[in-house]
């Protein structure tokens, strides 16, 4: 037998074995491992996030304590400095179960044939920061044409800022435009590498410090652009599993509640602040804005024609190549048995899809 | 080297003096913005802390670890794929070409893909290592072999040795050479590419991770910290090497 | 039995031998890639790994075709040969002095080498952060590193060939009263040329290396960084389609190194 045909049957045997190897690893593992992913991190890169409910059922431990009595269910968390297009890459392989996801990279991630479904919201309505040099001449957005702009390529931040730049005119080929994550984009404006920076916490979080200035925040502009993001659940798993991801949603409509709490605002921005982000800016972040409404976790209309709305946008903005199909891509199921389960089937607002408030809560 | 007169040794300390003698100058007078350039002590104090605190051992040790396990990994396919094609020839013809079409990718292209191959986790960055290794192992091995075959065909027709003592008397000595020299430079290459990994994949401890947490925190301490670290265990791998390789060789002849 | 005597006998009388030769052997080069291709094809066609896995070749043809045709590959292909090109340059031309200096004169290198061995040991990415901090995230960053990452090898090779001169050259060339200059010229760099080409081979990986490391961490063109927004936008195709095009430009200098390189032996040889 030739030397390659030898070389070639010893690589395959080897190939199967391990395969062998790794099919039997994943039949003989019984107890469920619960992982969650975070399309964020903290500063300093600690697995805390903030400025949403689901950060605060990971900083309160509220999947944990659902599985408290149940000892073969385990619960891991994974945060994500490449935001939400790590998520996806960490999808793509099943190697998470949920993730928390803002909406362009969830599109993005659907358009590319991810197979998830969406089962809350959570950090829904968030607002865009543009911040410049303390010394920039920069003062509108229209005077960023030509200049060099860090916006996270993939995030919702990017879609937003696209909105943003559409209705002044502009579009990022207008600009120089790096891709920077959370904690580079700072560093970077500090240094004065770049022009201006589209973000939100971590730049006010500069501008705080002195060593930067916001120059336009969506706060109080167009509601449109605002950001959206949600609890997605993998196929893989919420089929396999229906009764734990029951569980894990209650767990998130927990929180979500006790974050929409006035009476907890001090708790829980203590609780947020363990991502590093202190609470000065967390205060900013959330300024004007209620917290039953920022933590609303209801699948209303108005969020579906967000998203709808949305695939459109990232399709005209060239952000996906393809026509995505939002249809059953919601799965309130889930959501509605947590409501009616803890009664707070009234307990936040539902909008339609024109914007105007509704009387009954969760979506159809 | 440990023949060197004093003299000339004393004259390879007087660029480097003068450069920490600069460096603590343009510190200290804030010529430069000591946040940019901390001096020599910050960062000592810095070492200490980390190393006491436990966070540099746990850091160095989570990058060797994948420096080592992707080097032992990437080498050993290196090795038998060289091998295999210094040996046969239909497997020279067949897969030589698009191996060295494929070789041309520079190193670093392959990240973002293997990223998604491989999702989160240590198996992506394993398997980046392991690729650094691969290539100059193939090819070194391969120009090893294939010229020790060469002389084993002219010398084999003349003696009477048994299988074994041509593989080791006449084989080994000949492709042992090359083969070192590949392994050699896999090993620098696997340290680039180990920090690379902790640069460009999902964060996690290593020396690379340090140094970035350093930069976006403007902790320049940290920064210089841990480029220190990597030039010292890059000189270490590099000594490490050239004494084994010359262990080898002396036993061979 | 018959046919095979034929079909032997009409090879046999084919073309020339050389040609049979070369023919058979690009034959056999395309087998592999060939099977590649359709197991390729097939999988994406019947779904053996995920779409976002693993596009389809169609896909990735689309993607080149869309990207060479508005005229975007051209730019971002330009962005990055430049820098290179610079960086190269300038990496090349500061090893080939030092190592010239460091091979010829050992009072050089007593000075020079272990400072040089001491920075040569860390790898160019782990300077990026501190580079960035002293000089920004501009075109000057991405020359800097491309030029460390050339300077390296070439210093070290130029070195150790210029180091390797015969001695009894060197003499021959005293005794004709040859100035410093002439003897560079005529015999040292001759003697050390194919020394030094393996250095300019190495410095020339490790720049385009560089460059795309550097891209991939703070650009916003180039080849690199169409991978990185590639990669953010989950278009594999784009992505495969970069990864080729720079494994193409890859190729594309190594041979006319080569060109170079064998130009250069030619002259070395008919000087001699």
């Amino acid at each position: 037998m030739s030397l390659l045909l030898r070389s070639s049957l010893v690589l395959a045997g080897t190939l199967l074995a391990l395969a062998g190897a790794g099919v039997l690893k994943a039949r003989a593992a019984e107890p469920v491992t619960i992982r969650i992913g975070y399309a964020a991190i903290g500063v300093g890169n600690v697995p805390y996030a903030n400025g949403t409910s689901a950060a605060t059922a990971r900083a309160g431990q509220f999947v944990e304590k659902e599985f408290l009595d149940d000892p073969s269910v385990k619960v891991e968390w994974y945060f994500f400095k490449g935001a939400g297009p790590a998520v996806n890459e960490a999808f793509a392989n099943s190697q998470l179960d949920f993730a928390y996801q803002g909406d362009l990279p969830s599109i993005i991630g659907r358009a590319n044939g991810l197979k998830t479904r969406i089962l809350l919201a959570s950090g829904a309505h968030k607002p865009v920061f543009l911040a410049v040099p303390v010394s920039s001449d920069i003062k509108t957005i229209e005077d960023l044409k030509g200049r060099k702009v860090a916006i996270f390529r993939g995030t919702n931040t990017q879609l937003a800022v696209d909105k943003v730049l559409a209705a002044h005119g502009l579009s990022e080929q207008d600009l120089k435009v790096i891709s920077l994550d959370d904690s580079a984009a700072p560093a970077a404006l500090a240094a004065k590498d770049i022009d201006a920076a589209f973000g939100d916490t971590e730049l006010i979080a500069l501008a705080q410090t002195g060593l930067a200035r916001i120059a336009y925040t969506s706060q109080g502009d167009n509601p449109a652009f605002g950001r959206y993001a949600s609890l997605l659940g993998l196929d893989g798993f919420t089929q396999a599993h229906p009764d734990l991801t029951r569980r894990v949603v209650k767990a998130f409509v927990k929180a979500a509640q006790w974050s929409s709490e006035d009476q907890n605002h001090a708790a829980l921005f203590d609780l947020w602040a363990r991502s590093g982000t202190p609470v000065d800016v967390l205060e900013v972040f959330f300024h004007g804005d209620s917290l039953n409404y920022r933590n609303s976790p209801l699948l209303d209309p108005l969020m579906v024609r967000h998203y709808s709305d949305l695939a459109h946008q990232a399709r005209a903005f060239g952000q996906i190549r393809r026509d995505v199909d939002i249809d059953g891509w919601f799965e309130p199921e889930y959501l509605d048995a947590a409501l009616k389960d803890l009664s707070l089937e009234h307990y936040w607002r539902s909008y339609d899809a024109a914007g105007r408030q509704q009387a009954a809560a969760a979506l159809p | 080297m440990s023949t060197m007169p004093t003299r000339r040794r004393l004259r390879g300390l007087v660029l480097p003096g003068l450069l920490l003698m600069l460096w603590e100058i343009t510190s200290h007078l804030g010529w430069i913005d000591p946040r940019l350039l901390p001096p020599i002590e910050a960062v000592v104090h810095t070492a200490v802390g980390q190393a006491s605190s436990g966070h540099l051992g746990a850091d160095l040790a989570a990058s060797l670890l994948r420096d080592l396990t992707g080097f032992g990994i990437g080498g050993a396919a290196g090795l038998a794929f060289g091998t295999l094609l210094g040996l046969s020839g239909l497997a020279r013809g067949l897969i030589g070409p698009s191996f060295d079409a494929g070789k041309q990718i520079a190193l670093f292209a392959w990240i973002p893909l293997i990223s998604i191959w491989f999702g989160i986790g240590e198996t992506a960055k394993i398997v980046f290592v392991a690729l650094a290794a691969f290539t100059p192992v193939a090819l070194n091995t391969f120009e090893g072999v294939r010229s020790a075959s060469v002389k084993l065909i002219e010398i084999g027709t003349v003696l009477t040795f048994s299988r074994r003592q041509f593989v080791t008397r006449i084989f080994l000595p000949s492709a042992l050479p090359s083969i070192l020299v590949g392994l050699q430079l896999a090993l620098i290459n696997c340290w680039l590419a180990t920090i690379a990994t902790e640069y460009f994949m999902t964060v996690g401890p290593g020396i690379g991770g340090l140094i970035i947490e350093g930069r976006e925190r403007f902790q320049m301490d940290l920064v210089v910290l841990g480029i220190l670290v990597l030039g010292l265990v890059g000189f270490l791998l590099n000594r490490g090497g050239v004494a084994i390789e010359a262990r080898l060789l002396r036993w061979q002849a | 039995m018959i046919a095979t005597g034929l079909l032997a006998s009409a090879v046999r009388s084919g073309p020339p031998a050389w040609l049979r030769r070369s023919f058979g052997r690009a034959a056999l080069a395309i087998v592999l890639p060939l099977a590649v291709l359709l197991v390729w094809t097939a999988s994406a066609r019947w779904g053996w790994l995920p779409q976002q896995i693993l596009p389809s070749p169609i896909e990735v043809w689309q993607s080149f075709v869309d990207l060479a045709g508005s005229g975007e590959l051209l730019h971002h292909t330009d962005v990055s040969l430049l820098r290179v090109v610079y960086g190269f340059a300038a990496g090349a031309g500061a090893g080939l002095l030092l190592g010239t200096a460091m091979g010829l004169s050992p009072t050089v290198e007593d000075y020079v080498k272990p400072l040089f061995t001491a920075l040569a040991q860390v790898p160019t990415l782990g300077w990026i952060p501190l580079l960035m901090l002293l000089v920004g995230i501009d075109e000057t960053l991405k020359i800097v590193i491309i030029a460390k990452a050339a300077f390296v090898p070439i210093t070290i090779n130029t070195a150790a060939g210029m180091r390797a001169v015969p001695r009894g050259l060197v003499e021959v060339a005293e005794s004709f009263r040859f100035s410093r200059f002439q003897l560079l010229r005529k015999v040292a760099f001759p003697a050390a040329v194919p020394q030094i080409f393996t250095g300019i081979r190495y410095g020339l990986t490790h720049a385009w290396m560089a460059l795309v490391g550097v891209e991939l961490l703070a650009s916003s063109e180039g080849l690199g960084y169409l991978l990185v927004w590639s990669r953010q936008m989950f278009w594999l195709d784009q992505m495969i389609v970069g990864m080729l095009v720079i494994g193409l430009v890859g190729l594309l200098m190594d041979a006319i190194l080569g060109l170079v390189e064998a130009r250069l032996q030619r002259w070395r040889v008919a000087g001699l």
